[in-house]
């Protein structure tokens, strides 16, 4: 076999091929980036989660918003875990994957709004006022309330010209209100919990 | 098993059509209702109509990570007695990796046509269980299930998800693909033969296993086609099988006198070479 002849169609084929294999590896593309991931509900604490984890990808097949990402181009420890980027697609408080998970690194939680508020803590809000345009003036918005599942619970607004305020103990850290916030910069993040913030169980 | 992943592709194209949001629940409309998704899963864990199974890779894996569940060990049952049973049939039968070595072997063939040299190093196979100690020793000390990252069906179930999912497989691509470069240019199904933790554990499990290939020695004609067609070295012409044999059937297929059969040996009953 000769390797020396590059003719049109042998460079094009090429380039097709190199294009195609790395749209496949490129790995998921989020729409907007956020600075943290969250785990999914019910999730085990740091540590446990890792050690029971088999990532298998139930979780995000059975996902119905396909906001359960998997994402392998990551450390060992964090490649092709499941994680919930809110500012890209939130999660919707479903909990089918917590019904499915086999290893019970998702512990199973029924579908009960009244359950889920009590139970459920993927991470806490963080409102900044600098960017809501609520509160700097440059807007009328209160989608955070809008979408939110706890609205009057974890977000409610309040003055004479609305603004949100969030209520870390009341909020589920779903991250509707990340999603739908307008603003570039998520004016509200929810963070991932840390040791220190860690929900009692 | 292996109609799973097409299984899926069907529930996600009924929910993106806007069908039902859970259409194995909703959609068969005679079975009863689980209250969750009645099929999930690849290989490597797969939930079907309530039953639970696990690959025992993936147990092996939780208890190293130093804690415990019967549900973990009851979701392996199933796996280890049909493989103490039937042998390695895992590798042969219901691995999705097994497409991508019969790929890999047709590279080869066709390498060969255009005058391309591959070699065909032979690593011992025992070499599997030094892979499979070190990621559960991984396993042990870094408290991550990181055996699913190194073993195909795993990979590949999650890629196949990836792909329909999101349109896009990642890393696991790469690593499926130098696989298939290993096993197409440096060793013939290599990577299964010398390297994969779950078939180092199928190896072991399929010692006891009384389904054997079986030569019928009159009607042998010592062609050695079933030699040359075996992807794991073995030898049913010389009556050379170990616990490597993944009782794929192709020596019995490509045997031009049937002079092999896959048979239950036990009991007794059947003398070698019968055919059942």
């Amino acid at each position: 076999m000769k390797w020396g002849k590059w003719d049109r169609r042998r460079v094009l084929s090429a380039v097709l091929g190199l294009f195609s294999f790395s749209a496949l590896t490129a790995g998921l593309r989020v729409r907007r980036a956020s600075a943290e991931w969250l785990r999914p509900p019910g999730a085990l604490p740091p540590g446990d989660f890792e050690a029971a984890c088999i990532r298998c990808f139930r979780c995000a097949e059975v996902c119905p918003p396909q906001c359960i990402r998997f994402d392998a181009w990551l450390p060992p420890a964090e490649a092709d875990t499941p994680f919930v980027v809110p500012a890209d697609r939130a999660c919707t408080l479903c909990m089918a994957c917590t019904e499915v998970c086999p290893t019970g690194a998702l512990g199973r939680i029924e579908r009960q709004p009244d359950l889920i508020a009590l139970v459920v803590k993927m991470g806490h809000p963080e409102l900044s006022k600098d960017r809501c345009l609520a509160w700097n003036g440059k807007g009328n918005c209160h989608l955070c309330h809008d979408v939110c599942p706890y609205r009057n619970q974890a977000v409610t607004l309040s003055g004479d010209r609305p603004r949100p305020e969030f209520h870390p103990s009341l909020c589920v850290g779903c991250g509707l209100c990340e999603e739908a916030c307008p603003v570039d910069d998520q004016a509200i993040r929810i963070r991932p919990l840390s040791e220190k913030t860690k929900a009692p169980s | 098993m292996l109609l799973v992943p097409l299984l899926h592709l069907i529930q996600n194209v009924a929910d993106s059509a806007g069908v039902t949001t859970s259409p194995w629940t909703g959609w068969v409309r005679g079975l009863p209702s689980l209250g969750r998704p009645a099929a999930s899963g690849a290989p490597w864990s797969v939930g079907l109509y309530g039953l639970e199974l696990l690959d025992p890779l993936a147990t092996l894996g939780l208890l190293a990570a130093r804690s415990f569940s019967w549900s973990w060990l009851l979701g392996a049952v199933p796996a280890v007695v049909l493989v103490v049973f039937l042998g390695r049939y895992f590798c042969g039968w219901i691995c999705p990796y097994a497409l991508v070595v019969g790929a890999s072997n047709a590279a080869r063939s066709l390498l060969a046509k255009l005058g391309v040299r591959t070699y065909d190093l032979k690593v011992p196979p025992a070499t599997a269980y030094g892979v499979l100690l070190i990621l559960l020793l991984a396993t042990a000390v870094t408290g991550q299930q990181v055996a699913s990252l190194f073993y195909p069906p795993a990979v590949i179930g999650r890629a196949l998800g990836k792909v329909i999912l999101f349109g896009s497989a990642g890393a696991g691509a790469v690593f499926i693909g130098a696989l298939f470069l290993f096993d197409t240019f440096v060793s013939r199904a290599g990577f299964c033969r010398s390297f994969c933790p779950g078939g180092a554990v199928f190896r072991l499990l399929s010692i006891p296993s009384p389904v054997k290939v079986v030569r019928h020695a009159p009607a042998c004609t010592n062609c050695g086609a079933c030699d040359v067609v075996c992807n794991f070295a073995q030898s049913p012409m010389t009556d050379r099988l170990d616990q490597d044999c993944e009782r794929c059937g192709k020596c019995v297929a490509v045997c031009p006198t049937d002079a092999l059969g896959l048979v239950l040996i036990g009991g007794g009953k059947k003398s070698p070479g019968a055919r059942t």
